[in-house]
Order: C-alpha cells, then structure tokens, then sequence
C-alpha cells in the first residue's frame, strides 16, 4: 500500500481497524515513533516533508501483532512540464522530448498527442531515452501546423503544455561530425579544415545542408566566421602564424530551419618553420650562418626570398645564400 | 526514352535544373518578404490559420519520394500556372481596393508574379526537354471566385502566398531530385513513364 502525500501537508494514518483508543505502536522505517506524534492510536505528521517519506508500520500495543503498514511517499504535484520538438532527420521525421522543471519526487506518466490539423498521430515512444517520442511525416510541405500536447499526472494532481509549430520551423540538424583542423606545409597562414555531415541526416544529396565555420585564436576572444553554401571543407588563409586556434563548424538545412549547435571544438595551430633535426653538415651550416639567421629553411623551401635578394637580373644573388657559401668557403680555406 | 538519356540532354537537364533551382530560392526569398509585407498592410495577424481555398493549390503532398519525375514536373507546372492566375487577380484587387495608396506592395506582387511566370515557363521547357506534352492551360486556374468580402480577399491572399512560399520550398527539392542521375534502368527514377 502507498501512500502519497504532498510536501507541507498535515498526514493522518490510521492504524487499520483499531479503535482510537487502543494501545499501538508507530514504526517509521522500523524505527520507533514518539508518543508525541500520536493522537490516539493515530499517526499525526504535521507539515510533511521529503524526508518523512518510508515505511510507516502499525503494531498492536501488547502482542506486536502488525496492523497496518503503509509506504508514505511525500512529493509534489508537477508543474507545467518543458516540451521540446525538432527534425534532426528532416524529411523523415521529428522527435518531441521533454522535462519537468523541478521533480516531484513520485511516480509520473506522460502523455503525448500530435494533432496536424483535424488528423491525430501517433508519437512512438522511445525506449532510451524514456522522454522522449518520434513521428514520421505522413505528409511534406504542409502549410498546416502540427499541435503537440503533453500532460503529465501523477497522485497529486497533473499539469500540460502545448507547441504548435510549422514543419520547416523545427529542423535543425545535429552539428557536422569528424572535424579535422589541419596545418597546410609551408603555409603559416593557413588551416585546411574539413568534417562529414551529421550521420542523422539522411539524404544530404537531395536535402543539402550548408555550414558555418567559426574560429579564432585561443588568445583572442573574437571569431571570424565564413558561411558556406557547399562543400564540407574550408581552407582558413588569414590564421595568424604560430598562434593555436580553436575551430567548430554548424550546419543547417539549404531552406528550411534553424541552425545546428556548433560541432565539438578542434585545435590546431599553422605550419611554422622549424629547426632541422641537427646532423652533421647541417651544424655546420647554423654554426657559420648563425649570425645571419635564426633558423635553417626546410629543405622545400626556397632559401632566398623576395626580401633578401640583391643585385639585378641574371647576376641577382640571395644575400642569405651568399654568406652561407662564403662561410663554407672560410672553413674549407 | 532515349533522347532523355542522351549526354547532351542529361546536361540540359541539370542545367535547367540548376537555373530552376536558383530561380525557385529567389522566389521563395521573394515571397516571404511579400508575405510580411501583405501580412503588415492588410493588418492581418501573421498567425492566423487559413482554410484551404478552393483553386489555391496545396503544396502539402505524401509520399513526396516516391513521386516520378514527371510527376514532379507536371505537378509544379500545374500549380504555378493557378498562382500566376490568382497572383494577377490578387493585384487587380490590390488595385481597387488602394489603388496607388500602396504601390510597394503592389509592385512586389507584380515582381513574384513575373518570377511565378518565368518558372511556369521554365518547367515548360524541362517538360519539353523529356518530349513531355505540354498539358494545355484550358481549364486551368482558378474557378471564377465568388464575389468574397474585403476581408476574404485578404485572407485569400495570405493562404495563396503561404502556398506559394511553400511550393517554391517544394519546388527546389523536386529539381534536386529530377537534377539526379538516372541509374541506366528502365525505370529511370527521375522520370518514369506517368501511369
């Protein structure tokens, strides 16, 4: 036997048939409860609160034979619950999902009905998560809205909600997957960045989606933003060298909706030049030309650059490259 | 149908395609912003429901996916041969009603109308394309509406424009569909025999 009550409420149990005046004892979870709370040989709890709720047990004054034993659930009615719908899935489907603001404490059920126009639907129940149902469409690009309302009941009373929505107004897709944020050899300034659509959208061929591209040093609180129409790849070409960037992308239907949140953020930093891994011949050449420079090019790139040439024409030399020769020539003398 | 499949007119096809997907998202963008106009002139609530017209062509459609390409095609044409109808009745009430007193409006309505028009064509010519007959225009649009009350003209009008904003949305993804390659079947999905 349960017994629900709500949170302040002043509790009267009754032990089963007893008279009032016969001698019982009051057990709440098997402990003993004081004569205090008795009127008679009834339990008065004033002002119940959460942690009253258990196991209440009646016993006969003088053979402790049982009498009565309730289960005492103290809780409250719901409030309006939150209801949420969206297509992530568009044109299949969407998915209505809710929530109570505060918990009651006890037991509730949910109740759901879809009605487009003077049509009921049927919202089917998910099994993980239990708040949660999804309806296919039956019909697309109705101009009639859908209405949803959810009730939810429990002992103490029962509350609802109602949305009411157009089809385009609910998609929103869930954000692209796979974000991969790369460096670009001998490019400081850029990052090749690139991600797949959200796996729960079914047919990206005929319903494409476009994207939204944010990103921005991690010393620098502003983003930049590039909208993109097609593709699922970005080359960022204004990065700042050597500074580490944080990167998320968004999506959202070509047409229709609303935009995804944004995708998991991805770092990455541009190509910088680096010192050479130091062998021999290649300490040499930073010893003699450590005045002149502070790090070796890699080998792919050009040792001169439009700085650092002198001269004109076919005798043009790169001033760089002309210490580096006359170093080795000072060794080898 | 071998003139359909011909690689000359595969990329007619997904050119034409193309265009009419770029000409129906101008639309769309049109229309929406001639709606919120219409809703503010005519002092209409933006949420009010509006019964379904007769002759107002209704985008609403089940199984969308399943429709062949011709249907496709045909289905469009004939709904935005009846929106060229009502459109050019709609600013011909636009005209009594204000006459010049709301000429912005009236000039947008004149500009979807055209583009309305321009895509009615331009679905001609993709019809003509797969050696479709064009279904002629006897008959077509709407029946000769009842004299309606001021306000059921207005109220007309937003559940023509509301349609209208929903086929161009519809219209786009139909060509994205008929855009598509057609696997070398008899029964090419984009556009099958019609039954």
């Amino acid at each position: 036997h349960i017994q629900y009550e709500r949170v302040g409420a002043d509790v009267t149990m009754k032990c089963g048939s007893m008279d009032w005046d016969a001698a019982v004892t009051w057990t709440a979870n098997g402990t003993d409860i004081d004569e205090s709370h008795l009127n008679g040989s009834y339990l008065i709890l004033k002002n119940v609160d959460l942690s009253q709720s258990g196991q209440y047990s009646c016993y006969e004054g003088s053979s402790w034979h049982l009498k009565y034993q309730t289960y005492l659930r103290v809780g409250t009615p719901p409030k309006e619950p939150v209801l949420m719908c969206r297509s992530n899935n568009y044109p299949k489907g969407f998915y209505c999902s809710w929530h109570l603001p505060t918990p009651t404490y006890i037991p509730n059920s949910f109740n759901i009905s879809v009605i487009h126009g003077t049509k009921d639907m049927v919202c089917e129940k998910d099994a993980v998560p239990k708040n949660r149902c999804h309806i296919r469409y039956l019909q697309l690009f109705s101009t009639v809205k859908y209405k949803v309302t959810l009730t939810v009941t429990n002992a103490l009373g029962k509350n609802f909600t109602s949305l009411t929505f157009d089809e385009f107004a609910i998609v929103k897709p869930d954000p692209p997957e796979n974000v991969v944020a790369k460096p670009v050899p001998n490019n400081p300034r850029r990052l090749e960045v690139s991600w797949q659509n959200p796996s729960s959208w079914p047919d990206p061929e005929s319903f494409p989606l476009k994207f939204f591209l944010r990103y921005r040093p991690l010393i620098l609180d502003q983003w930049q933003h590039v909208e993109l129409s097609d593709g699922t790849s970005h080359t960022i070409t204004d990065a700042y060298a050597g500074k580490e960037y944080i990167i998320q992308v968004a999506a959202k239907d070509n047409d229709i909706g609303t935009w995804s949140d944004w995708s998991v953020a991805v770092h990455a930093t541009p190509w910088t030049e680096e010192p050479k891994h130091l062998t021999t011949e290649a300490q040499i050449t930073e010893t003699t030309s450590a005045s002149t420079s502070s790090f070796m090019a890699p080998p792919t790139t050009k040792i001169c650059d439009k700085g650092a040439v002198v001269g004109s024409g076919a005798v043009a030399v790169c001033w760089t490259a002309g210490l580096v020769v006359a170093a080795y020539s000072v060794l080898f003398i | 149908m071998a003139a359909a499949d011909s690689p000359s007119s595969a990329l007619r096809r997904r050119d034409l395609c193309s265009r009419g997907i770029r000409l129906a998202g101008k639309m769309r963008t049109d229309v929406v912003d001639l709606l919120d106009a219409y809703v503010e002139q005519q002092g209409l609530d933006a949420s009010a429901s509006v019964a379904a017209v007769e002759g107002v062509p209704v985008a609403a459609v089940e199984r969308w996916d399943e429709q062949t390409g011709t249907q496709r095609l045909l289905e469009n044409l004939a709904a935005y041969r009846a929106f060229r109808a009502l459109l050019a009745q709609m600013l011909e009430e636009q005209r009594e009603q204000l006459g010049e007193a709301d000429a912005g409006l009236g000039r947008a309505l004149a500009a979807v109308l055209l583009q309305v028009s321009a895509f009615a064509y331009h679905l001609e010519e993709l019809l003509r394309l797969e050696s479709r007959g064009i279904p002629s225009e006897e008959g077509d649009g709407p029946p000769a509406p009842p004299r309606l009350s001021l306000f059921e003209q207005k109220l007309r009008g937003l559940g023509v424009l509301r349609e209208l904003a929903q086929w161009a949305v519809r219209s786009v993804r139909d060509l994205r569909q008929l855009a598509k390659p057609s696997p070398a079947t008899a029964t090419a999905p984009g556009l099958a025999e019609s039954p």
